[in-house]
């Protein structure tokens, strides 16, 4: 990889806390201007890295680095380029999100005039005199959401950022994501919403008892499980029953019937070969889709089974 | 790596704002002025006493207090803040961790001494108005060291802030060294008096039996230091709550300087110590 796109590395990167490694050897790379999904079950050591290379927690050994410079040398200004959403947001509940959004501009040097765009942008207008001691929980996740913007950094880590939010916000933080990944952030964020890593993430880091368990691309992570790509077909009348002839296609791996859903695991070339199968033995086609490998299924593969692609 | 000021002036200033929001400064002003009204009234026997007598009545009482207040106002500022996580969210853009707590102990100490200032010195005025400004200088020394006894609890309960990872923890550091602080004189009195030690020689103001250690208690209590500083300032010499010859090196100077210590030394700790706390 070409180290002037590396933006955030992790060497070897550790944290024992007793006689627990919370993370253990670390090394990830991820790129400018990509979003970088960061997964793994809960106590799987995402937050620690995190905060590692935010620099709220010292590694016991191993380093991290922004744009090139470590973390642990001390220099304040490499949070210059970043917004930070940690995964349990607090602020001062006697200020309002203008007074809030205002000490945080002062301190990053940013522009107050940008304030009410930003409380905006994220849906609290309407609150923005309220004190934020009386929000809730996901008004306060916006609220993070908004902060991190300030000034305008190159690279967003967000630990959970739709933690705590109904559908609609989800949707309007997933979109804001999408849009500054647009405009040439660097986005790395933790969930434990695989569907929404799959949706916005090119690249994930899947980490298990504080290991890499892999890091790449979901169909990267795929393939090199053997997870590969199925047919659904609509077929009235299959009644949960696999047709015998179907399962003697060339190329179909396997098939199972959930009602008058077929589900064919075989190659892309082999699918017309098994709807024609299924037309001879009498059997209509009323439509058909292809099932993508999920994350989901290269996730619990990966755990079950700690295989590593 | 140098310190930015910016940044310290942008957290103190933060941290005046929230104490004018929530009107604490208001509330600990009308509490000086109150108590140091009442103790010159007290002192005066129904009149407004001068500065002397004032200070006599008075010094018992805020040196209990100003510890109190300052305990209050610095045991979360660091632990509490990192138990809410929002100091996750400050220490997330161009700030450094020393920069945050000078930046709140500036900031609370100013809510403090301003408090102080305007709370004794409103009563100041008025008592020097009725009568008269012949010990002017002694009570503003008095407002200093109340100032400075502020300043010292404040750096120490941000030390234990800064080191404890829980603010219910720090709170009971903060109390447990106040009480400390509190009763210290009557350990080492006891201390003395059960090694032969006698109380009738000092009610006569009889020095010559008291060891050298005793007298250590003025520096080592920054309450009792401070009561003695202030009684000094006003010439009397008053120790353990009696009048007797102190000492060559126990003087206002000496006294003081022993409350800086008091102040800094702390100060330097949380400084080291919350550089090394994953937060």
């Amino acid at each position: 990889m070409d180290e002037s796109s590396t933006v955030i590395e992790t060497k070897n990167l550790t944290k024992r806390f007793k006689d627990v490694h919370a993370v253990n050897s670390l090394n990830l790379r991820v790129r400018k201007g990509e979003i970088y999904g960061f997964l793994g079950p809960n106590g799987a050591g995402k937050s620690t890295t995190i905060r590692m290379i935010m620099g709220l927690v010292r590694p016991t050994s191993g380093e991290a680095y922004v744009n090139g410079r470590l973390v642990s040398g001390g220099a304040a200004d490499i949070r210059n380029a970043i917004g930070f959403l940690p995964e349990r947001i607090s602020f001062y509940n006697n200020l309002t999100p203008v007074q809030t959004l205002n000490f945080f501009c002062e301190l990053r040097r940013a522009d107050k005039s940008v304030v009410p765009k930003l409380i905006e942008d994220v849906g609290l207008s309407e609150s923005a005199n309220r004190k934020v001691g009386t929000f809730s929980k996901g008004m306060t996740q916006l609220l993070g959401v908004a902060q991190a913007m300030i000034g305008g950094p190159s690279i967003y880590i967000m630990d959970e950022p739709t933690g705590g939010l109904d559908a609609m916000w989800v949707k309007m933080v997933r979109d804001k994501l999408k849009s500054l990944n647009e405009q040439g952030a660097t986005i790395i964020f933790s969930s434990h919403i695989l569907s929404e890593v799959q949706s916005l993430c090119d690249r994930v880091a899947i980490i298990d008892r504080g290991k890499l368990v892999a890091e790449d691309t979901i169909e990267s992570i795929s393939s090199g499980l053997n997870i590969r790509p199925r047919l659904a077909i609509n077929s009235p009348g299959l009644n949960g029953k696999v047709p015998d002839w179907v399962l003697k296609v060339d190329g179909v791996e396997e098939a199972v019937a959930d009602g008058d859903t077929l589900t064919v695991t075989c190659p892309s070339d082999a699918r017309l070969s098994v709807m024609t199968a299924l037309q001879k033995g009498g059997l209509a086609v009323k439509d058909f889709r292809t099932l993508e490998p999920s994350l989901e299924e290269a996730f619990v593969k990966l755990l079950s089974d700690g295989e590593v692609p | 790596m140098p310190i930015a000021l910016r940044p310290i002036y942008t957290i103190a200033k933060k941290e005046i704002s929230d104490n004018v929001r929530n009107k604490w400064i208001l509330a600990m002003i009308a509490i000086f002025l109150t108590l140091s009204i009442a103790s010159s009234f007290m002192a005066g026997e129904g009149q407004i006493g001068d500065m002397e007598r004032t200070v006599g009545a008075l010094i018992s009482i805020s040196s209990m207090l100003v510890p109190i207040i300052s305990i209050m106002l610095g045991y979360g500022s660091i632990s509490g803040e990192v138990e809410s996580g929002a100091l996750s969210v400050v220490l997330s853009y161009p700030v450094r961790r020393v920069e945050i707590l000078l930046g709140k102990y500036l900031g609370l100490g100013a809510v403090i001494c301003f408090s102080i200032l305007v709370g004794f010195g409103v009563s100041g005025l008025t008592i020097a108005l009725t009568t008269g400004t012949a010990q002017w200088a002694a009570y503003f020394d008095f407002i200093l060291l109340t100032m400075l006894l502020g300043m010292l609890y404040l750096s120490l309960s941000m030390c234990f802030s800064s080191i404890l990872k829980r603010r219910v923890t720090s709170l009971a550091a903060g109390i447990v060294v106040f009480f400390l602080g509190l009763i210290l004189g009557m350990i080492m009195m006891g201390a003395w008096m059960a090694t032969g030690g006698s109380l009738d020689e000092m009610m006569t103001g009889d020095t010559s039996s008291m060891p050298d250690w005793l007298w250590f208690e003025v520096f080592v209590s920054p309450q009792d230091g401070n009561g003695a500083a202030a009684m000094l300032a006003f010439g009397t010499t008053e120790f353990f709550g009696f009048e007797m010859d102190l000492p060559p090196w126990i003087s206002l100077g000496t006294l003081a300087l022993a409350q800086l210590i008091w102040t800094i030394v702390p100060l330097t700790l949380s400084c080291i110590f919350i550089q090394r706390r994953d937060i």
